[in-house]
């Protein structure tokens, strides 16, 4: 932590930087600091607790953001895979955002319960990490810490609507989506939602209802995952924007396996992979086809 | 007002005979996908309500203002448009268990549903029901009622305020309404039943745990004053534009209107949800965007609650309930900015644009 | 009619199926197909695409929504592609579709995709009348209908 305070005094102070994004305590926990003096970068810390994918501020159309200036932004490996994403797609140019990459062990589910990190308390999306070395950086800080434990109740979660049948499955994703109010935090939190017209938005033509109905709820959640394919890396951050608790973490996860499993692709830091749905072979599976 | 002590087998009368002539009844009850969460749902009987346990997710709001609800039907037919309007008169219900910034928002939103127009759908389901609130017990440091200038026991908005106390409730009939449902259920209340509700009273103001003082009737002018004042730049950096802070309000009442088609010949009109905090909200059809930024957006939100309602209309557009602060993804917490505000107007009541 | 559906009985339902079809392959097989007077189920509606890329997924939930019991999208082999390489694209972006709509409850059967050639007439016949057949088994899709969100609460 002292590590990275002295880094953002550093930046700040020489001009390297006019902003650096990363974690400070809220009154409601962890939450994004957006540092521009160099002796506020005390309140920057850094551990289990800063689940948060902070990405999602360097999105170009946050004018107000923009018009601090350059930003550096503390990143977990993890979460390094969404700057990669915004730079593959000409949102942000590598040389206009300084990344600070954590060495990172794992982070909490819930991080309000702060507690150790165990098979039940860590984030369901540490399970597999295989970037606690983050491979995306200007900086790289902090020691490398052991494997995090597997959280397995998401793996369990999708096994377990795999095995129901179409019509309960219609069923519970009926239910859960019944309790959306389509205030779309969802979109506003994810990295990768940068269009400046969201299809949702477009009123002619009308291609998905605004209404908060099932029927529209639905569209608009098959859609919102759909754009993602390929371009989501799993940072949950959906899922823990919405006020009302629906699993969105259950789709991007079955989305991103479907992706790996027919395309060989997991999101990745390197900027240079291209996008699995932006390519194609001549040999890619189509057993749905008739 | 009268005052009346129900037991508990009394109120489970109340709601088993409301039940069975058909009424409605909403009150908090564990959430369906999370049973320590807890929602305003229709009970059937009253030991499924969890009354007093903590503020309900969402708030009475999508029972007068429902998140997407339909003004008219139309059918196309060769030579005419036939539309079906909606009933504005729905069956009547009862909200028991109401917390005391949910009830209060109802009569604050009042006000501009009847501005210059009265708005039939909103008041038709305000006449058709009984709101009965019960003693704020479970603040938290989210909370603001008391810098809003209501509380744990405000009655506003209420037609029964419910005290809970030993056996039972304390029930104060606030209004007419409320005498009709109790009619004459309960026993007369005895001055040590009095004291014993005072207490229960009294402790809970204790319970509080705001720190902000009531806000000077000069803050909306201050707002007002400062609109071009720089602090606006960097209050909402952390705030993604969501809308989330505006669904949970019990006083955010905006709307957008469409029409949806279900065929080329049918469809429906309807009201929805919306939030000035989105950044399409004030995007004009020529494109331009008068709002263009997240900071100008969350001026806004806080000049139309804190400054532009309570000069037209007396009142604030905020009861306290703090889910702004609680379910916010990007961490915003209202007590917080609040504060600052009203310390920048304390120590420069003049502000500046600096 | 509160939801503005007509109600009919399963004995008069008849299925209605969205085609989106290319213009190069499947449009040039169907009007073959046609021409050779094929007999062929008269429930297709074709829309005609210049390529099985321009099919965005919306199109497919769209048509549910607004009445379809099923839906075709149906291209070039995959080689023949008009514009070299649509249909490959296509076919990434479909499989995923696929995929979801089964994992979110939707009947993955009444979405049918086909790779039918100019000369094949015969394979729109026969992807047509499968087609029907299997929509008539699945019965109408009345649960878009149903959960359009009717009267005010």
């Amino acid at each position: 932590m002292k590590e990275l305070q002295e880094l953002a005094r550093k930046l700040l102070s020489d001009g390297t930087v006019k902003v650096v994004i990363g974690y400070e305590e809220g009154p409601h926990g962890i939450r994004a600091a957006f540092i521009t003096d160099p002796a506020q970068s005390e309140k920057l810390v850094f551990d289990k607790r800063c689940v948060q994918n902070l990405v999602a501020y360097l999105n170009p159309r946050r004018k107000h953001l923009i018009q601090l200036g350059k930003p550096a932004i503390v990143v977990k490996g993890c979460d390094a895979r969404s700057v990669a994403g915004l730079i593959r797609e000409k949102q942000i140019e590598r040389g206009n955002v300084v990344v600070i990459a954590m060495r990172c062990g794992g982070v909490l589910e819930n991080p309000e319960n702060d507690s150790e990190l165990t098979c039940e308390t860590v984030s369901v999306r540490c399970a597999g990490c295989d970037v606690r070395e983050p491979k995306l950086y200007d900086y790289i800080l902090g020691v490398l810490p052991p494997e995090p434990p597997v959280n397995p109740a998401r793996a369990e979660q999708i096994a377990v609507l795999k095995k129901m049948s179409s019509a309960e499955r219609w069923q519970f994703w009926t239910e859960e989506l019944s309790r959306c109010v389509r205030c779309h935090a969802c979109r506003e939190a994810c990295p990768m939602c940068f269009c400046v017209q969201c299809t949702a938005d477009k009123a002619q033509p009308q291609w998905i209802d605004p209404s908060a109905t099932p029927r529209a709820n639905r569209a608009w959640q098959t859609m919102r995952v759909l754009h993602q394919a390929g371009r989501c890396v799993d940072c949950l951050e959906c899922e823990r924007a919405c006020p009302e608790h629906i699993p969105l973490g259950l789709l991007a996860r079955f989305v991103a396996d479907a992706v790996e499993r027919r395309f060989d692709y997991k999101a990745c830091e390197d900027p240079s992979v291209p996008a699995p749905l932006g390519l194609y072979r001549s040999d890619d599976e189509e057993e749905f086809i008739r | 007002m009268t005052r009346r002590f129900l037991t508990h087998e009394e109120m489970a009368s109340l709601v088993a005979e409301l039940v069975a002539a058909g009424t409605r009844v909403i009150a908090p009850v564990c959430a369906k996908d999370n049973a320590e969460q807890i929602d305003y749902m229709p009970i059937r009987k009253f030991e499924d309500a969890k009354l007093g346990v903590s503020l309900p997710r969402r708030s009475l709001k999508e029972f007068f203002l429902p998140p997407s609800e339909v003004l008219l039907y139309y059918v196309q037919t060769k030579d005419a448009v036939d539309i079906r309007e909606v009933p504005t008169e729905p069956p009547p219900q009862v909200i028991l268990g109401a917390m005391p910034c949910d009830a209060a928002a109802l009569e604050v939103v009042d006000k501009v549903m009847s501005w210059g127009y009265r708005d039939e759908l909103w008041f038709g389901r305000r006449e058709s029901t009984t709101i009965v609130t019960l003693l704020c017990g479970v603040m938290d440091s989210s909370c603001l009622c008391t810098t809003v200038g209501l509380g744990p026991d405000s009655s506003r908005g209420s037609d029964v305020l419910l005290v809970p106390v030993e056996g039972g409730f304390a029930a104060r009939l606030v209004t007419s309404k409320g005498e009709v449902l109790l009619a004459d259920r309960g026993q007369a209340v005895n001055e040590a039943l009095q004291n014993s509700a005072e207490a229960v009273q009294s402790e809970a103001r204790k319970k509080l745990k705001q720190t902000l003082p009531a806000i000077p009737a000069e803050f909306a002018d201050w707002l007002s004053k400062n609109f071009d004042n720089p602090v606006w730049k960097t209050l909402a950096l952390r705030c993604h534009g969501c809308g989330a802070c505006a669904a949970f309000c019990p006083t955010c009442h905006c709307f957008d209107i469409v029409d949806e088609h279900d065929s080329a010949e049918e469809g429906s009109r309807r009201r929805n949800w919306d939030s000035c905090q989105t950044s399409k909200f004030t995007v004009h059809s020529s494109g331009h965007n008068p709002r263009q930024s997240q900071s100008e957006r969350f001026r806004q939100r806080m000049q139309h609650k804190f400054s532009i309602y309570p000069k037209r209309f007396e009142e604030i557009l905020c009861t306290g309930c703090g889910r702004c602060s609680r379910i916010c993804p990007g961490g915003m917490d209202l007590p917080e900015i609040l504060g600052s505000l009203l310390a920048m107007a304390e120590t420069k009541p003049e502000g500046s644009a600096q | 009619m509160s939801d503005g559906v007509k109600q009919e009985t399963i004995s008069t339902w008849s299925p209605k199926i969205v085609a989106f079809v290319c213009n190069w392959c499947t449009y040039t097989g169907a009007d073959l197909a046609g021409t050779s007077r094929l007999k062929m189920d008269a429930n297709v509606r074709v829309i005609r695409l210049t390529c099985s890329s321009r099919v965005n997924p919306l199109f497919i939930i769209k048509a549910f929504e607004r009445g379809a019991d099923g839906v075709i999208v149906s291209g070039c082999h995959t080689g023949d592609c008009h514009y070299s390489t649509g249909n490959y694209y296509a076919r990434r972006r479909f499989a995923i579709l696929h995929d979801l709509l089964d994992f979110m409850g939707a009947e993955q059967d009444r979405v049918t995709f086909s790779w039918v050639s100019a000369s094949e007439g015969n394979k729109w016949q026969q992807v047509v009348n499968e087609t029907t057949a299997r929509i008539k088994a699945l019965g109408p899709l009345h649960v878009y209908q149903e959960q359009k969100g009717g009267e005010a609460q």
